[in-house]
């Protein structure tokens, strides 16, 4: 699902805040087992709770200065209001892009 | 006691944020570390009602979308209890749809901002409605708080007899309400000028804060006449209270006129369990007594048992007669 090739790095907007370097630095370790939370919920079709997470992702990573994961979270939840499981397919593929952006976060 | 002397002012604003993301309180404790808040978290709707009966904050952030209990459900409880009403919610919501905004207003809400915030702009909004609250406080104090004696004055008594008195109506408690008048004080305005007057006024006002419990509800009514309301008490006590009040005033040697002493009359009506009256009819029931102390020779108590509808007659013997 993913190009080959040279993956362009995510970089918080605060990584020169003193302030918040600590909590960058937690969150974005925290990101690959927030992906894979959200992976396996899509794999049990539990949309509920895809839903929840992907709110709560959205909040926290433009939180965190990551506002083009903060608007892929908001996409999928937008998506899940009210999704059946006949769009499956669609889901997949924003959750995966979500999970691939997840993934190229960095601290600094 | 309790008068407006309690300060409106704490060392540091407390701010109880409510929402379900652990990310946001952490996020909010960094970003909000320069503005010398305390910041309280809950993590849910629930236990945000229970954290806001027992921090009594003086801001809260309320997120909107949280499982089980929503944060237009907790609004509504925070807006629906006297005592919480005044405490100002921001609400906070990654929802921007206009008919949200219009229903956390409508239940209350002091401001609203959206998720994901933009710091800065939470941090001035934070401040302004920490200011606003503090000033509306102050003010509603002041307005509140009688200037000579700083005992709460008329308007706050008429507003809070009614509330003691509905809530006897519904909770079956006991209640007395005691005027005091200070007897001949015209003689002492004339004779040793007005301001040994307020003097005697001021100092028949720190007796009766002094004197009287943490509940009671020491009020200026007007003139030289004080009303205390007694919560949790019946005739009996409060009769037992105002006699041991009344010769505490009369103790007193007044450094003005040292050779003068100052009496008062003491009317006290109440009841020890629930009675169908008003809270006017509570009123008048005490001034009467006041009035039949007054025609029967002055620094007396004179009682009236509202639930036995025993009449004034039912009076303290009078023990001792001012000079």
């Amino acid at each position: 699902m993913q190009t080959s090739g040279k993956v362009e790095p995510l970089r918080s907007c605060f990584a020169g805040d003193a302030d918040m370097v600590e909590l960058v630095q937690e969150f974005v370790q925290e990101l690959p087992g927030r992906a894979q939370t959200l992976a396996q919920l899509m794999q049990a079709a539990q949309l509920d709770d895809l839903r929840r997470a992907a709110h709560q992702l959205k909040g926290a990573a433009g939180g965190y200065g990551f506002p083009t994961i903060s608007e892929s979270a908001g996409t999928l939840e937008k998506m899940l209001h009210g999704a059946t499981q006949n769009q499956a397919s669609e889901l997949q593929a924003r959750v995966n892009e979500l999970v691939a952006l997840c993934n190229r976060a960095v601290a600094a | 006691m309790s008068t407006g002397s309690e300060t409106t002012a704490q060392a540091r604003p407390r701010v109880l944020v409510i929402d379900d993301s652990p990310d946001v309180h952490r996020l909010l404790k960094a970003r909000l570390k320069q503005e010398e808040l305390e910041i309280v978290s809950s993590e849910s709707g629930e236990s945000g009602l229970e954290e806001l009966k027992k921090s009594r904050p003086d801001l809260v952030l309320l997120d909107l979308d949280m499982p089980t209990m929503d944060g237009f459900e907790v609004l509504r409880a925070i807006k629906d209890n006297a005592d919480t009403v005044h405490i100002p919610v921001i609400v906070l919501s990654g929802l921007a749809n206009a008919e949200d905004k219009v229903a956390a207003f409508d239940l209350g809400a002091h401001d609203y901002i959206i998720k994901p915030f933009e710091f800065t702009e939470l941090r001035v909004r934070i401040r302004a409605a920490l200011r606003l609250n503090f000033l509306l406080r102050m003010l509603s104090q002041r307005a509140q708080i009688d200037g000579l004696t700083g005992l709460w004055n008329r308007a706050y008594f008429d507003r809070r007899v009614q509330d003691e008195v509905s809530r006897v109506q519904r909770h079956d408690g006991a209640l007395s309400i005691a005027f005091f008048d200070a007897d001949h004080f015209k003689s002492i305005n004339d004779t040793f000028g007005h301001p040994a007057g307020d003097a005697v006024l001021q100092g028949l006002g720190q007796i009766i804060q002094r004197d009287s419990r943490q509940s009671d509800i020491a009020c200026r009514y007007g003139g030289e006449e004080f009303v205390l309301i007694m919560p949790s008490t019946g005739p009996e006590d409060a009769l037992a209270f105002c006699d041991r009040l009344r010769q505490n005033v009369e103790a007193v040697v007044w450094p003005r006129h040292p050779e003068r002493k100052v009496t008062v009359s003491i009317g006290v009506a109440g009841a020890s369990s629930v009675v169908g009256l008003s809270a006017a009819a509570w009123v008048e029931a005490a001034d009467k007594c006041l009035y039949t102390a007054k025609k029967t020779g002055r620094n007396k108590v004179v009682v009236s048992d509202l639930r036995t509808g025993e009449k004034p007659a039912a009076e303290q013997p009078p023990l001792r007669k001012a000079g």
